[in-house]
């Protein structure tokens, strides 16, 4: 131990047991090192040091009054009792009071099992009250919000909610209110609290004060079946638990993994999972329209795709696949396609994105580590919640200054340093401009005109990047248009070198495994593990040498293709492009065109509908493997529920198996012990090694490849940026969903220029036409983008906004009109 | 007679700031101020033996030092929310001589390097507020507030702030809370306000009648302020004498006096020729003592010794028509109703006893109840999360051990009738 650790050390005894702690530490966690439980309510680890509700109460020597061990901080040579008489009277009296007017009626209270009112009262408490009047009345369950339920005869006034909502959710919605044994937990004005991450309140919640109304009494907590899992939604990866009974979904909490979502999850991971019981979710394999067995799906499957492979060459077969399939079944995929069927033409996305990065990938915990996070084309509170939290979390209690860079504003304005709004559609002029500002020229003075951004602001914005020790750089590639990834990536590497400076980046695309689609190389010219078609000795070394070697098409090339005839057969699995990709419905009508589409999905869509054989995807819940979060932690997601249907990865090697493709794995074990062989970058990743924390892949290689789409088609209108929501009304989310109250309308938000040009005012119902479409959205004036962009969240399927944007593009040129 | 604090209170206008510097220098000790440094008006607070007002008697000028070094902008809070049951001293200084309040705070700002001073009122002084705002005014016309005050090349800019009428916002940590905006309820501590007070920055927080006291000391040397008092409580108290004697009232007197001199001499004696029975010495959060000790002097360290604290200075006297119990009700009521709810064994304890009191009161009692009441005050006495939750053990415990028959007289009667006295 060097002499600066030392000094940060501190020794101290508790109950005769010593114990050394980082200096800061408070008494609680110290004596947990020795097993020694000091009861609490208020504390909790990430809230801080509060001291209301007087559990913890300890002896200390030479301080003359007991001393809550939740706010006192070690000291060198401290001596705290926590067994002695004084202090065990001290917790019979505290737990009298705080069960003086708590109604004790745990037989029907959700926390009964798993309460720490009821385990300390256990252990800690009186064995009966001396209170002789009547408990102090309030209304019984009144809805808090639509999903969370409060009994304020329950409460204890800990604050533990309204210390969340005030600290980690920055929004302080939850408040107390009224004085002395009336005070309440409460919303102004008795508002719904219904914020994107409300129902982390619930699991901190000391007691049955703040229940989930969907779980409420539908199960015991000692009845429920927990499985370990991952959120299956953003790319974040949230660590949750399953519980379920009888096979069926019950109720989503945190298991709180410091590494990736630091204890809390957001509303949509908590109440997103009714498509696990929907009856929108593909059962059953179809062919033509009718349920077959899943053998003789697989074999028409086969069959047909080796039919017309034979007839018009391997590339005339495709696959789509989509980030929100498990790295096992991308993989088998990827492998399928290229090694069963000889063609590269496989893709998930149509945006621009290359594999790898020229700096460190960055993990989720970097961010509060570095001294500056620069945010670029992301929008973490409606695109990767947890993040949200995390920036948060960083910029107000560890000191992280942030730069954000976008095209719309986001809720993280308000905590950053700089934050510098580009026009929609000039992400590539403006990073090059950066570019040019990191390497210390001037970004011109046309850089203005073209991103609305200034030469001055660059550089403003590159001395910060300069002068920090450590800058983390969050991206989101799915919002860059035409080749700005490219540019980006320039930018990385020039910050990389500077003198001083470490870099690193999270690429940061909203989909749930976004980067591990990019690692198991489901991409039309790079194999796994950012293996470059170039690299064709290595790919033989690794595939063999029938690997194939050509190019393949890209997503949008595909569509095209279909389009056009060319390509006869078509594998989409998770993915919609009829309802998602832009110019949707001219997608549905050039898939029409196919010999062979197979769709093989969790829900019911657009796309599916249109399918020659359906086959059914069992998603999360059901599933079992690993994904890749944006931090590239590989972690592990465990299924909660069983399901007749095989998982994914089977389902393609009964498929591989017919093609005649070597022996199939037994277990989904098998395909990750095969990843780890295969991929480079995942030679750690075992099921052993990944089990409680996740681990880090090794960054995969660096590749450039060619850009899938232009940038934006000159002309006249307002350059569309479709913006994500959290809570979109789609497939995952449907209309009887929980969260339904969280929908929004349809609205456009256009600058207060641009509205004044147009004659169009808040509130305004207008039709925005572009791409041979029309969509009807609400007019917000609110200056989310500079003039002559306009952006629209996509709330829903409904809306139809995707066909609004030209095939091949990001943003696009609508006409506003009312 | 030694005044310092209501020297010439009551002169018509004195309101007014021109009546202020023609009657009492007013503001004449910026001058000797400006003439020092900082820190040597820091030493002779120290040197004079201030101790704060508002209840606790810390030594002012130690507190003024334990400022965190080289942190700015730095705060002062004058604590207006006089709010302590029986305390009625700074409304009398407010309302008679707001000028003596802003002098003390601007030299207590000079003193610290502070540059905003803050006086939060309590809501019930919605009156004064007006009035002290209009002597702010006046004070900013002649050049004692705001920038370069009397070309001294110091700065500081004053202004009111009423609370909402929470006795807590009195704890000097929730009058900070309540300051910012926030609800009134009290800080963890440490950090102490000296070090992260308002917004996070260093604070001063003074009772008024210590910063009224200040520009005694500079005009008139901290010897002269030592040598009122005592040994180790120096200078004049303003005490708040209420209850059963015949001339209620605020009176200034040197720390030392003897406490049956504040009823007899200055209150006129008891009322009705009545005896003495019990007195609270410090406001209603001391324990109060029986009139056996009604010689005890007057100062910190003697009622200290007695078992009770001088507190704020509010010295309520009880007769011996009066029945204990129900004014250790009322005052069980007054807790219950200002505990904020922070902590469990305040917001609970404090009801409870109430609840357990009203039975008393109401010949519902049952003898076992005195011994309950005693282990309420038991849990909760210095196991509540700021001095609000013993405070409102004080009236019950000390009743208890002075007067437990009144208790016992109250329960032996154990029929329903006519409660004994009301809230």
């Amino acid at each position: 131990m060097d002499t600066a650790t030392q000094t940060d050390m501190v020794t101290l005894t508790i109950d005769g047991k010593t114990v050394t702690v980082p200096k800061g530490t408070v008494v609680v966690d110290a004596a947990k090192k020795v097993d020694i439980e000091i009861p609490v309510f208020c504390y909790h680890e990430k809230l801080g040091p509060f001291g209301c509700c007087r559990m913890c109460l300890v002896e200390v020597e030479k301080m003359p009054k007991m001393a809550t061990a939740c706010t006192l901080a070690v000291g060198e040579g401290m001596v705290v009792k926590t067994n002695t008489d004084k202090v065990e009277k001290a917790q019979k009296g505290v737990l009298e009071f705080t069960l003086l007017n708590h109604p004790l009626d745990c037989p029907v209270c959700d926390k009964g099992g798993e309460c720490p009112l009821q385990d300390n009262t256990f252990k800690f408490g009186p064995p009966d009250t001396r209170m002789e009047y009547n408990r102090f009345h309030r209304d019984k369950a009144t809805p808090l919000s639509p999903v969370i339920t409060i009994d304020r005869e329950r409460c204890i006034a800990c604050q533990r909610c309204t210390r969340y909502s005030d600290i980690i959710e920055k929004d302080q919605a939850l408040v107390m209110r009224n004085r002395g044994f009336q005070n309440r937990v409460s919303t102004f004005n008795d508002e719904p609290y219904d914020t994107r991450f409300s129902g982390n309140v619930i699991d901190i919640c000391p007691v049955g004060a703040l229940t989930n109304t969907d779980f409420r009494f539908s199960a015991r907590s000692w009845d429920l079946t927990n499985a370990s899992t991952l959120c299956g939604h953003c790319a974040c990866n949230c660590n949750m638990t399953l519980g379920t009974r009888l096979n069926e979904m019950k109720r989503i909490t945190t298991r709180p993994n410091d590494l990736v979502d630091d204890g809390w999850i957001c509303d949509k991971a908590r109440w997103g999972y009714g498509f696990t019981k929907s009856k929108n979710r593909i059962a059953q394999p179809r062919n033509q329209g009718h349920s077959v067995g899943i053998q003789e799906a697989c074999t028409e499957v086969a069959a047909s795709l080796k039919k017309i492979v034979e007839a018009h060459g391997p590339n005339s077969v495709g696959f789509i696949g989509s980030g929100y399939g498990l790295n096992e079944d991308l993989y088998s995929y990827q492998k399928l396609f290229r090694m069963g069927l000889g063609t590269n033409n496989i893709d998930h996305k149509t945006y621009s994105d290359t594999t790898g990065l020229p700096v460190a990938h960055f993990d989720l915990l970097d961010v509060e580590t570095s001294d500056l996070v620069v945010l670029i084309a992301s929008d973490p509170t409606e695109e990767l919640p947890i993040l949200d939290l995390r920036l948060k979390k960083a910029v107000t209690r560890k000191g992280v200054s942030m730069i954000v860079l976008t095209d719309q504003q986001t809720l993280m304005d308000k905590y950053s340093a700089l934050s510098l709004r580009y026009n929609v559609g000039s992400d590539g002029d403006l990073l090059a401009g950066l570019n040019t500002a990191l390497q210390g020229q001037s970004a011109g003075s046309d850089i203005e005109n073209k991103t609305g951004v200034s030469a001055d602001q660059l550089k403003a914005c590159a001395e910060k990047i300069k002068s920090a020790g450590k800058v983390c750089v969050i991206y989101n590639p799915a919002a860059l248009t035409g080749s700005s990834i490219h540019t980006l990536k320039q930018c990385l590497a020039t910050a990389g070198g500077l003198a001083d400076t470490q870099v690193g980046a999270m690429p940061a695309a909203p989909v749930t495994n976004a980067v591990g689609a990019m690692d198991m190389g489901v991409l039309p010219d790079v194999y796994p593990g950012g293996l470059a078609l170039s690299e064709s000795e290595a790919i033989k070394a690794k595939w063999g040498d029938t690997a194939p070697l050509d190019k393949g098409l890209s997503a949008l090339e595909m569509i095209e293709k279909a389009k056009s005839g060319e390509l006869k057969a078509l594998v989409v699995y998770r993915s919609n492009p009829v309802n998602d990709f832009p110019s949707g419905h001219e997608v549905g009508e050039a898939l029409k065109k196919l010999d062979l589409l197979v769709v093989h999905d969790m829900m019911e869509t657009e796309t599916a509908k249109l399918a020659h054989i359906v086959l059914p995807s069992n998603g999360p819940g059901f599933d079992e493997g690993t994904t890749t979060n944006i931090g590239g932690r590989v972690q592990l997601r465990t299924k909660g529920l069983t399901t007749d249907n095989p998982a994914d990865w089977k389902i393609v090697s009964m498929i591989a198996k017919v093609l005649g493709q070597e022996t199939a794995p037994k277990d989904v074990n098998a395909v990750t012990a095969e990843i780890a062989e295969k991929v480079n970058g995942y030679q750690e990743i075992k099921r052993s090694a990944i089990r409680r924390e996740g681990k880090s892949r090794e960054a995969v290689t660096s590749v450039n490849v060619t850009p899938v789409s232009d940038g934006i088609n000159t002309g006249n209108g307002l350059v569309l940026r479709v913006a994500d929501v959290l809570f979109s009304h789609d497939k995952i989310l449907d209309a009887e969903s929980d969260l339904a109250h969280q929908f929004q309308p349809s609205t456009v938000h256009l600058n207060e220029k641009d509205a004044t040009g147009l004659g169009v005012k808040e509130g305004d119902e207008v039709r925005v036409t572009g791409n041979g479409h029309e969509v009807k959205a609400e007019v917000r004036v609110s200056n989310r983008c500079n003039p002559g962009g306009v952006v629209i969240p996509k709330v829903s399927d409904e809306q139809g906004l995707m066909f609004l944007v030209e095939a091949g593009q990001t943003v696009s040129r609508v006409t506003i009109r009312k | 007679m030694t005044q310092i604090l209501f020297k010439n209170i009551d002169t018509p206008n004195l309101t007014s700031i021109d009546v202020y510097e023609k009657t009492l220098d007013g503001y004449q000790s910026l001058r000797k101020a400006f003439e020092k440094k900082p820190e040597e008006v820091v030493e002779m607070v120290k040197a004079s033996g201030l101790r704060g007002r508002g209840g606790a008697g810390f030594p002012t000028g130690l507190k003024w030092s334990f400022l965190a070094k080289d942190v700015f902008p730095r705060y002062l809070a004058c604590n207006a929310d006089e709010s302590e049951p029986g305390t009625c001293k700074d409304r009398d200084l407010i309302m008679k001589n707001p000028h003596l309040l802003i002098e003390g705070m601007i030299l207590c700002s000079y003193a610290c390097r502070i540059e905003t001073g803050y006086i939060y009122m309590r809501g019930e002084f919605w009156e004064y507020e007006e009035l002290m705002d209009k002597a702010i005014d006046e004070a900013y016309a002649k050049g004692y507030l705001g920038k370069n005050i009397m070309g001294s090349g110091f700065n500081l800019d004053m202004y009111t702030h009423m609370g909402a009428g929470a006795y807590i916002c009195g704890e000097e940590s929730a009058l900070l809370s309540s300051l910012e905006g926030y609800r009134g309820e009290p800080r963890l501590k440490p950090p102490f306000p000296a070090v992260e007070g308002l917004y996070g920055k260093p604070t001063i927080v003074n009772n008024v009648e210590t910063l009224c006291a200040v520009p005694f000391i500079l005009m008139n040397g901290p010897e002269a302020y030592a040598a009122i008092g005592t040994e180790k409580s120096k200078g004049t108290k303003l005490v708040s004498v209420s209850g059963h004697v015949k001339k209620p009232g605020n009176y200034e007197v040197p720390l030392g006096t003897p406490t049956i001199d504040l009823i007899e001499k200055y209150a006129g004696g008891i009322r009705d020729g009545n005896k003495l029975k019990a007195f609270i010495p410090g406001g209603s959060s001391v324990p109060m003592l029986p009139a056996s000790k009604a010689d005890v002097p007057y100062d910190y360290e003697s009622i200290m010794e007695a078992g009770s604290m001088l507190g704020s200075g509010a010295l309520i006297v009880m007769d011996d028509t009066t029945n204990v119990v129900v004014e250790t009700l009322r005052l069980a009521h007054f807790y219950m109703h200002e505990s904020c709810g922070k902590c469990t064994p305040c917001r609970e304890g404090t009801r409870w006893m109430y609840q357990i009191l009203t039975d008393i009161n109401n010949k519902k009692g049952k003898p076992e109840q005195v011994d309950l009441l005693n282990d309420i005050c038991d849990n909760m006495s210095f196991k509540c999360f700021c001095p609000l939750g013993d405070a409102a053990v004080g009236p019950v415990a000390s009743s208890i051990k002075y007067f437990r028959e009144d208790y016992e007289e109250l329960i032996a009667s154990m029929k329903t009738g006519q409660p004994v006295g009301t809230i």
